[in-house]
């Protein structure tokens, strides 16, 4: 492992383990300073890192369609520090977190009419009569219902609240999020240990997943990718934008020596989503021109770094990394030059996105917010290299929680 | 799962568009605008990438009644069949006016007057109209649940697939448990098998709990121990649809002990009743009535809970009681029955069962023994 990696981290001094009760409280008193200072007299929450950021619980992550079945929901009141949980776990929040039964509360259906109605009954004890309400998301049912549900329409939207308050992590945070890290590079040691031709790419994801768990990991957060790259762009699928095609999903499609693979997953531990990614070639060392592609794909990481640090405008960061490449842009043009990580695998700040420059000039990096760099360097006719990166941002620079050599490239 | 990523077979793509567009007619829906993962599926056949939990709404996938047309929020055409032409996708952008530029071009070429959404957000609540500024917006998801709620025979053809991988993942991780392993390491076991059987999707990953009295949140440190009771709540998600089943398993001498075994008997006892609730054109509050009948309270979780590309109809909560009272098991409902049965001083036996209504009575879907407490050699 690269020494300058592990040098930086002590500098972040997290703490080991991670004061949950603390990251609770911490949440809960941002959450609330900022709905008093936006005029929001409660937040409902439905999306499930919303939930987590709120309350605390975390579960394993199912599929979105089961998820909606067994959706925790949070209600979160300006005046009461300690935040409404409605569960399909209760024994288990009730065991983690610690919340009475004045808090605490059965599991509530919003996908279905007579659940809304049950839930509106619910918030009308809890919320009184004309307050302001922000919410996240809307199922149908409560779309619906929206006259008895909401006093207006539409509501204020909670990302008002939890956007500002998620983006900056407080070290229980990042200390949790550094182990959800660990845990995907240890597992990724074993897969990429084996890595050999012959292997199908699920068997990749069997061992990835396998490992994982084995090391504590809560749940998967995304279908790993394993993304065979082709020397040429053509041999990739169409896209709407002309730019690659990426990421696509794995199959039982068999590796093969020279195979120039791109690696990206994540798991999640305590709610919070890692984020990993690599370029591996299969069986064999890379050539000369594969080292190039790696050593420019450092030279345009190595020049963002130059210039983040807290207070940055994400353009500067954008401006550095096309400098580097003759002012092309060198990410794939549906994503970005890099993006947060926290309880989500991709959440605000999104640096480089459609959005455009100007949306980028005022942009500026906060202390405390992660950042995931995924440049892309593509060399038409001889594939390319892509690798991730995760940052916390800091006073004077960036400290790098990722702990993963780049083998095969490299010294 | 193929070498390459394809979309859903041509004849199970049609079945499930000509329902979702009948049900469009019934509901006179001039467009839908559909962000649920599994209404994006139902209608394009397009397999999407997996992620965990859940995701904010947004105009992943528009369907045109007039045009019988649909467009797709995907930025190459992988896995896209031919009947969704190139200049149907659109890629992902970071910039919603730039959806509602997209969604205003549709609006210009059919001048809806009734559009349907399967969710909202405060922000499409306020980005819509200026989309589709002459439009009613309203609530598309009794239309969807009305074609999604049946299943066509493709579609139980597919649901049988992904149990048959649930069943032999499930193996798998039964075979290995043993004192000492913990949850996580027993869950890893199964989400291997899943996966080296082409599989990569879980449906659940609340896999593995030990159910004694006493133990503690899932996933945790926590090892097994001889004469644990564990449960396995065994889901995947396979070409996208959802194959579910669960078993609980005495580890070592739990199997001998009395406490385990009366437990053992109860959930027989009422795991009959529930397979008799299971007829077709019954309510499904009969369910609940199996339980009482039982002498077993009705758990907080759902008894009942559709089977399909994901959030399928019914679903049979203690908490919904007037609508498991509307509900008829039908034939055509796939669903997964669970059975639980707790003493507090033993644990849980948990069971999900898979079934599908018949129009002959419930066929169960899973291949997955149960434990059971009878000496060999006994009749049961």
């Amino acid at each position: 492992m690269p020494g300058d990696l592990t040098l930086a981290m002590s500098e972040l001094d997290l703490p080991s383990p991670p004061d949950l009760g603390r990251m609770r409280r911490d949440r809960s008193a941002r959450l609330r300073s900022l709905m008093a200072d936006k005029g929001i007299d409660a937040l409902v929450l439905l999306d499930n890192s919303n939930v987590t950021y709120a309350t605390g619980a975390t579960w394993p992550l199912s599929d979105a369609g089961r998820g909606n079945v067994e959706r925790p929901v949070a209600v979160v009141l300006v005046d009461d520090e300690v935040p409404h949980l409605f569960t399909p776990f209760l024994a288990d929040a009730a065991d983690e977190l610690g919340l009475d039964d004045e808090h605490l509360h059965g599991p509530t259906y919003l996908d279905v009419d007579e659940g809304v109605e049950t839930f509106a009954k619910a918030l009308g004890q809890l919320v009184p009569v004309g307050a302001t309400v922000a919410i996240d998301e809307v199922t149908g049912a409560m779309h619906q219902a929206r006259d008895i549900l909401f006093a207006e329409w539409p509501p204020r939207p909670a990302s008002e609240i939890t956007s500002p308050a998620r983006v900056v992590k407080t070290p229980d945070e990042l200390a949790c999020l550094r182990h959800a890290l660990w845990i995907t590079e240890q597992a990724m040691v074993e897969v990429q240990a084996h890595l050999e031709p012959g292997a199908r790419q699920v068997d990749l994801t069997a061992m990835f997943l396998h490992r994982a768990f084995e090391l504590g990991a809560e749940a998967n957060a995304l279908d790993p990718i394993w993304q065979v790259m082709p020397a040429h762009q053509a041999d990739l699928p169409w896209t709407t934008h002309g730019d690659l095609a990426c990421p696509l999903l794995s199959s039982e499609r068999i590796l093969v020596r020279g195979d120039v693979l791109w690696v990206d997953a994540g798991i999640t531990y305590r709610g919070f989503h890692s984020d990993f990614g690599r370029t591996w070639v299969v069986g064999e060392d890379p050539s000369a021109r594969q080292q190039a592609q790696y050593r420019r794909w450092r030279d345009v990481m190595d020049a963002v770094l130059a210039v983040t640090r807290a207070g940055a405008a994400s353009s500067d960061l954008t401006a550095a990394a096309m400098a580097v490449c003759d002012g092309d842009r060198p990410w794939m043009s549906h994503f970005y030059l890099g993006h947060g990580l926290g309880l989500n695998s991709a959440e605000a700040p999104y640096v480089g996105t459609d959005l455009g420059d100007e949306y980028d000039r005022r942009l500026l990096l906060g202390e405390g917010t992660v950042l995931v760099l995924e440049p892309v360097l593509w060399d038409e006719g001889h594939s390319g290299y892509r690798s991730e990166n995760v940052f916390v941002v800091t006073e004077g620079g960036a400290v790098n929680l990722t702990d993963y050599p780049y083998d095969p490239y490299g010294d | 799962m193929a070498t390459e990523p394809a979309p859903d077979p041509a004849p199970l793509r049609a079945a499930r568009r000509q329902r979702a567009f009948a049900a469009m007619e019934a509901h006179d829906l001039d467009v839908l605008v559909l962000g649920r993962v599994a209404n994006m599926r139902y209608v394009s056949g397009v397999p999407l990438l997996w992620n965990a939990g859940s995701r904010p709404f947004g105009p992943g996938c528009i369907a045109v009644r007039a045009t019988r047309e649909v467009y797709l929020l995907s930025t190459w055409d992988e896995g896209v069949p031919e009947e969704i032409p190139h200049d149907h996708l659109y890629g992902i952008t970071w910039n919603p006016m730039n959806q509602v530029a997209m969604l205003q071009g549709i609006a210009a070429q059919v001048g809806p007057a009734r559009v349907g959404t399967d969710a909202m957000s405060p922000l499409f609540a306020r980005l819509l109209p200026l989309a589709f500024p002459d439009a009613d917006l309203v609530d598309a998801t009794p239309a969807l649940r009305e074609a999604r709620r049946i299943k066509t025979a493709e579609e139980v053809a597919a649901i049988r697939a992904a149990i048959g991988v649930a069943d032999s993942a499930l193996a798998v991780a039964v075979a290995e448990l043993r004192p000492g392993l913990s949850e996580r390491e027993l869950t890893g076991v199964f989400m291997d098998a899943m996966a080296s059987r082409g599989v990569t999707t879980p449906s659940n990953q609340d896999v593995v709990r030990i159910t004694t009295a006493g133990s503690a949140r899932p996933g945790t440190d926590r090892r097994i121990q001889d004469g644990d009771l564990v449960a396995f709540d065994a889901g995947v998600v396979a070409d996208g649809y959802a194959g579910e089943v669960g078993r609980t398993w005495p580890v070592g001498t739990g199997a001998q002990e009395a406490g385990v075994a009366e437990l053992a008997r109860r959930w027989d006892q009422l795991w009959a009743r529930l397979l008799e609730a299971c007829q077709p054109g019954a309510p499904a509050a009969g369910l609940f009535e199996a339980y009482r009948a039982a002498g077993e309270p009705v758990p907080a979780v759902p008894v009942g809970r559709g089977l399909g590309l994901g959030f399928d109809d019914p679903v049979i909560a203690a908490g919904l009681p007037a609508t498991a009272a509307r509900e008829r098991l039908d034939p055509g409902v796939v669903l997964v029955v669970t059975g639980c049965v707790t003493d507090e001083r033993v644990g849980s036996m948990v069971a999900h069962e898979p079934v599908l209504i018949t129009r002959d009575g419930p066929e169960l879907l899973s291949l997955s023994p149960f434990w059971n407490p009878a000496p060999v050699g006994a009749t049961t």
